[in-house]
């Protein structure tokens, strides 16, 4: 029972961060109607970044984590503007697809010419701490990791729903054209939205380096998640992201306690694909 | 009138007397080329060219962005090698055993995805490579995470096994024009015209009476099974294969010559296959021991460049450009299309009488 218990609160400290990421990813698919597949590099990039600020500063991870939020945010508007909102204009999927994908080699290559493929980690002093409730041990930084998303989850919802630059974000994911008629500025939205997403995956890094090696393929594993993330909880809804990358970590967990770790992969990929396909066909139906 | 029939018998001479001097070219190339490393870079443009064109029947021609064909092409290099290692098979036979299946099982798990449109088809192909991947390296009859060797021995035509890398050379040439031809045929019939349609616009396809499901399930059908010839061709050229053929990084690697070339041209994938793949050869071996990942960072930066600035890519930049006003005009002596016209013209009256 302990170990089940166990299993149900790594998951559920896991599954926050592909909710986190997911959360970015599906911000960026609402309102542009693409996928970002370098997501997960974004979160390898914060990673990096928080890296390089904890050891020349010598600042603590968690004092990175907003100064991470920023810089990754003016990366990924500067993307946006530069790369992203060009192509956009070709109308081509596959373009805007291999854009992202080409931005991903060229980050997670980039990471790996500039600090070599070793095995990097911030050590702290609270890094091996462990608070025990009950029948269950918790790592310290994964549980401030934890609470630390939890607020940005709750203030990115409210500023969605409540801002007024979160409403014009939601007007023009629902009706790009219409929004301009109404006075919104849609290629503002696209650069804050982008800027909005990748902060929230280098935000995720950012939170993660303080029990997770950093390497260059670090993010890869968490990219896809976002999606499926994205996918399971619904598109623009992030309540549903939210909960559904929970599920997705207590999922892994659950297989890797009851099948065996090797599978929990295979498990994620394949309930995936059919959660994907049961959802289209229910959609088909109800037209 | 004959004047114009003249010009065009002309021109059609002249450009298969360019193609076949090309073609010559790469026929003689290993006659006077013997260093093997130059040799296995041209094999290697060959088969992932190949591999290559047979993304582009799927994302180019009909808009399905796959990006799972690693695992097509891992799929049949174990489909072949299993079959090779465990029954003794004929490895010529195998590889129509490899595409066979691997056509069977694109069919059958994607008939049932087609109901996804858009990014969902992308997602689900890389679930489905990611899922194989983990399969493989659950599986003991696979072989787990430690792969599959073939066995080695003397040269024989029969086992398709040589030690020197000419003969995979020549299959390897064989192999992509074969292929090519095979596209370029795909291309110009019905199934080409209503990929295409269905590339524009699947409601509008539907509309005048193309089912999209149909003829999607068939190209993603082709489009394995020539990825599983690759794989068989791979195995057999390597001798040894792992789950690590299967990753998402080489899915996306067999994509790049395609876009970079110009997804939309049948000719696409092998343009930009001759000019990055020796790029990335070259930076692989000049620089990957001091900083590994370059060759990589190389094919990122020339994708987005290729994206950002010329979005049809080399081929679609080279229709419109000066030089290939220059090659059909001067060299090729192509007449004006009015010329064109008019024989097609004639010849139509021709047959009318």
């Amino acid at each position: 029972m302990s170990i089940f218990l166990q299993a149900c609160v790594n998951g559920l400290l896991i599954g926050g961060f592909y909710s986190l990421m997911g959360m970015g990813q599906n911000v960026i698919f609402g309102v542009m109607k693409i996928v970002n597949f370098c997501h997960g590099e974004m979160l390898m990039v914060g990673m990096y970044l928080t890296f390089l600020l904890s050891t020349t500063f010598g600042l603590d991870p968690y004092a990175c984590v907003p100064l991470v939020g920023i810089l990754m945010f003016l990366l990924g508007a500067l993307i946006q503007h530069t790369l992203i909102t060009p192509s956009l204009g070709t109308k081509s999927f596959t373009n805007l697809l291999f854009l992202t994908v080409g931005l991903g080699m060229l980050l997670s290559n980039g990471a790996l010419v500039l600090f070599g493929s070793e095995y990097r980690t911030i050590p702290t002093a609270y890094s091996q701490t462990y608070i025990t409730l009950g029948q269950v041990n918790l790592s310290l930084p994964r549980l401030i990791s934890f609470g630390v998303l939890i607020v940005i989850s709750i203030a990115l919802f409210a500023f969605l729903k409540y801002s007024t630059i979160g409403k014009q974000i939601r007007a023009v994911s629902q009706n790009p054209v219409g929004a301009e008629v109404v006075g919104i500025n849609a290629k503002r939205i696209y650069i804050l939205t982008y800027g909005l997403g990748t902060a929230l995956a280098g935000v995720a890094g950012a939170l993660l380096t303080g029990f997770y090696t950093i390497f260059p393929t670090a993010g890869a594993a968490f990219g896809f998640r976002a999606l499926i993330v994205v996918v399971v909880g619904g598109l623009g809804s992030i309540p549903g992201a939210f909960f559904a990358g929970i599920f997705l970590g207590i999922l892994e967990t659950m297989v890797a306690l009851f099948i065996s770790p090797s599978y929990s992969d295979l498990i994620v990929f394949v309930t995936f694909i059919v959660i994907l396909v049961v959802r289209q066909m229910i959609i088909l139906r109800r037209k | 009138m004959n004047n114009n029939v003249k010009a065009v018998r002309a021109y059609r001479r002249n450009l298969s007397i360019a193609l076949g001097l090309i073609l010559l070219v790469f026929v003689l190339i290993p006659v006077f080329v013997k260093s093997p490393y130059v040799l296995n870079v041209f094999v290697l443009i060959f088969y992932m060219s190949t591999l290559s064109m047979a993304w582009n029947l799927l994302g180019g021609m009909t808009g399905q962005n796959s990006l799972g064909h690693a695992a097509y092409m891992g799929l049949g290099a174990y489909a072949s090698c299993l079959l090779i290692t465990k029954a003794g098979a004929n490895p010529w036979l195998s590889a129509i055993f490899a595409m066979v299946v691997v056509g069977l099982v694109a069919g059958v798990i994607f008939y049932p995805c087609f109901i996804l449109r858009g990014p969902y088809f992308t997602l689900v192909s890389i679930a489905f490579g990611e899922a194989m991947r983990q399969f493989i390296i659950n599986s003991s009859f696979f072989g787990r995470a430690s792969g599959v060797g073939l066995p080695f021995g003397k040269d024989s035509w029969l086992d398709f096994r040589f030690a020197s890398k000419v003969p995979y050379y020549y299959v390897g040439l064989v192999m992509l024009l074969g292929i090519y031809l095979l596209m370029k045929k795909i291309e110009r019939s019905r199934m080409g015209y209503a990929l295409r349609t269905i590339r524009e616009d699947e409601d509008a396809a539907a509309a005048i009476g193309i089912n999209p499901t149909r003829y999607k399930v068939m190209a993603v059908v082709v489009s394995a099974m020539v990825a599983a010839l690759v794989g068989f061709f791979y195995a057999s050229y390597i001798r040894y294969i792992d789950p690590e053929l299967m990753t998402q990084a080489k899915s996306t690697e067999s994509v790049l010559p395609a876009v970079v070339g110009g997804a939309a041209y049948v000719e696409g994938p092998l343009v930009g296959g001759l000019i990055m793949i020796p790029l990335s050869e070259f930076l692989r071996a000049r620089f990957s021991a001091m900083l590994p990942g370059i060759n990589m960072l190389m094919y990122a930066v020339v994708l987005i460049t290729v994206i950002r600035f010329r979005p049809t890519g080399i081929l679609g930049w080279y229709m419109r450009s000066k030089v290939k006003e220059f090659i059909d005009v001067k060299l090729l002596k192509k007449p004006p299309v009015e010329v064109f016209e008019a024989v097609e013209l004639e010849k139509n009256r021709g047959k009318g009488a």
